[in-house]
């Protein structure tokens, strides 16, 4: 394999690596397309200043490189050579292309799904008794007032939840209530949606503001049968 | 060593590699786009204000938007007649027509069907513009057809209950019911004198649009299923008008081209000078 063969395989893999993996890994995102290619610049020109350190390994990057660029009698090579040489400025030409142009996309959403609650609705417990009773209470406020959105199966995919964007939160995720605290669900069945904070998107969220029609001992029903319907428990700080 | 003319076939093997590496990633990029807006298509000559069925919205992109009974608020209703809109928009720089369409199997004098727009810079509540309770909301400014009158009201709202028509009317609107659609062509005047109550559509920029349908079928009683705060919505989605073309990233796109092209034959002479 000649001088240019790792270089190229070391760049191949660097923009796979962008492209398709670090973007797998849990917590990150794609990478914006001029991103990839500042780091893949950044790789060349490392390769480029590794490769002609030495005299020696400077001329065997180096030659072969001359060698196809301007060596003569090299049949199809250089039908090759001028293909690359009229396709590298179109391809220049077309990634400008590509960053300049207006994106089509609208604004992009960034929604704090589980925003701070405001200091009153930290650390209340559940006043009322956990009993079987008042979690069959709970469960039938819940069919009654939630489910059309939330689902019967606590889901988020009631026949109501489809035009709302953000989607009613399902409850058997365990990246909603199960990782919330009782009084967190209070304050939110409360205030709804027009409750949340600015980094919430208050305009956008369908959830009703109950305390305008339900009293507080029903909400404190509805959170213990909705984490029992949906087969999860508060989260604790012990 | 291996003789130069293997080595090269390497390199082109590996450069053709990378190359399609970049298309593909290059291309998925362009493809990732969801119907999360309304597209309002740039056209010359007139706009089919009237005409619901007029050739040229073909040349507008159809967004569909899914609908819920409205169960946000009192009075609820959990079942409403359509499930989806599908919606497109014109426009010629100066008026804008959107075109709202639905299926509903019934022709009812008491059909309606509304837009509602976000007023200036400040978010408001899709429900109305309800009041937020940390954020200092803005009023929407509501377009309302109904089947009786043909006619559209321009109105505005800054929470529950403060619904009224404006003093300055605006807005025209024309419906035509057809094999069980209705299509309702709503249009006005991208910008408009009263801009704390109206919606100001600059080309180029995203606002935030909703949508609301009441199909006016009567229960065994003769009163109406679907009526006031009992009707099919959406919450807020996205609407653009196409700003002018911009044909300058063809002229940096040029230019670049232009510069790596020079940088070749520049390469070249020095390489073949070297040698
Ligand atoms: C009109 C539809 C609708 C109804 C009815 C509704 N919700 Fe919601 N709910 C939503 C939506 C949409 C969200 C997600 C947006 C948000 O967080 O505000 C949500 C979010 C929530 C959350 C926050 C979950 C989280 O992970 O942050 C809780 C808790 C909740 N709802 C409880 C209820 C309860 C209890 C009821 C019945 C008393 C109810 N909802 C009725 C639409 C609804």
């Amino acid at each position: 394999m000649g001088a240019l063969g790792k270089p190229i395989i070391l760049m191949v893999a660097m923009y796979m690596f962008l492209k398709f993996v670090l973007p797998n890994i849990p917590g990150s995102a794609p990478l914006p397309s001029s991103l990839i290619a500042l780091y893949l610049l950044l790789t060349g020109s490392g390769i480029v200043i590794f490769e002609t350190l030495s005299k020696e390994s400077k001329d065997a990057f180096w030659s072969p490189i001359q060698r196809f660029l301007t060596g003569e009698k090299m049949g199809g090579l250089q039908a090759l050579r001028y293909g690359v040489l009229i396709f590298f400025p179109l391809l220049v030409g077309w990634q400008t292309y590509g960053s300049t142009a207006v994106s089509d996309m609208p604004p992009t959403e960034s929604r704090t799904i589980h925003p701070a609650p405001p200091g009153e609705y930290t650390g209340l417990s559940n006043p009322v008794p956990k009993t079987p009773e008042n979690i069959m209470q709970g469960k039938g406020f819940y069919a009654a007032y939630c489910s059309p959105c939330h689902g019967g199966n606590f889901d988020g995919k009631g026949p109501a939840a489809r035009g709302f964007i953000p989607a009613p939160a399902n409850f058997a995720d365990p990246t909603t209530i199960a990782m919330l605290q009782e009084s967190y669900l209070f304050w939110r069945i409360k205030k709804g949606g027009v409750g949340l904070p600015i980094e919430g998107a208050p305009w956008k969220s369908a959830m009703p503001r109950w305390e305008v029609e339900l009293p507080d001992e029903w909400i404190w029903k509805i959170i213990m049968g909705e984490y029992d319907g949906a087969h999860q428990s508060p989260r604790t700080w012990e | 060593m291996k003789p130069a003319n293997q080595i090269m076939k390497q390199v082109l093997r590996y450069g053709a590699v990378v190359t399609v590496a970049m298309m593909i990633g290059g291309a998925s990029l362009g493809y990732a786009q969801e119907s999360v807006s309304v597209r309002a298509t740039l056209i010359t000559g007139g706009l089919p204000l009237e005409d619901p069925n007029a050739a040229v919205w073909s040349s507008a992109p159809p967004a569909m938007f899914p609908m819920s009974p409205q169960v946000h608020w009192q009075n609820r209703i959990q079942e409403v007649t359509v499930k989806d809109v599908i919606v497109r928009a014109l426009h010629d720089g100066n008026q804008m027509a959107v075109l709202l369409e639905y299926a509903d199997p019934t022709q009812d004098p008491d059909d309606a069907a509304a837009l509602e727009f976000m007023v200036g810079d400040k978010k408001a509540h899709f429900a109305h513009g309800q009041p937020m309770l940390q954020v200092e909301g803005g009023p929407v400014n509501i377009w309302f057809w109904k089947n009786k009158t043909d006619k559209a009201v321009d109105m505005s709202a800054k929470g529950f209950g403060t619904l009224k028509p404006q003093e300055h009317q605006d807005v025209k609107a024309k419906g035509v019911y057809a094999n069980g659609t209705w299509k309702i062509v709503f249009s006005r005047n991208l910008s408009t004198a009263h801009a704390e109550e109206d919606v100001q559509i600059t080309p180029g920029e995203f606002i935030s649009i909703a949508f609301a349908v009441w199909d006016g079928r009567k229960d065994g009683s003769g009163d109406l299923v679907e009526k006031g705060s009992q009707k099919a919505i959406s919450s807020w989605w996205y609407f653009r008008a196409d700003a002018p073309p911009d044909y300058s990233g063809y002229m940096y796109a040029a230019i670049a081209a232009a510069l790596a092209l020079g940088f070749q034959f520049v390469l070249i002479r020095k390489l073949k000078k070297g040698q």
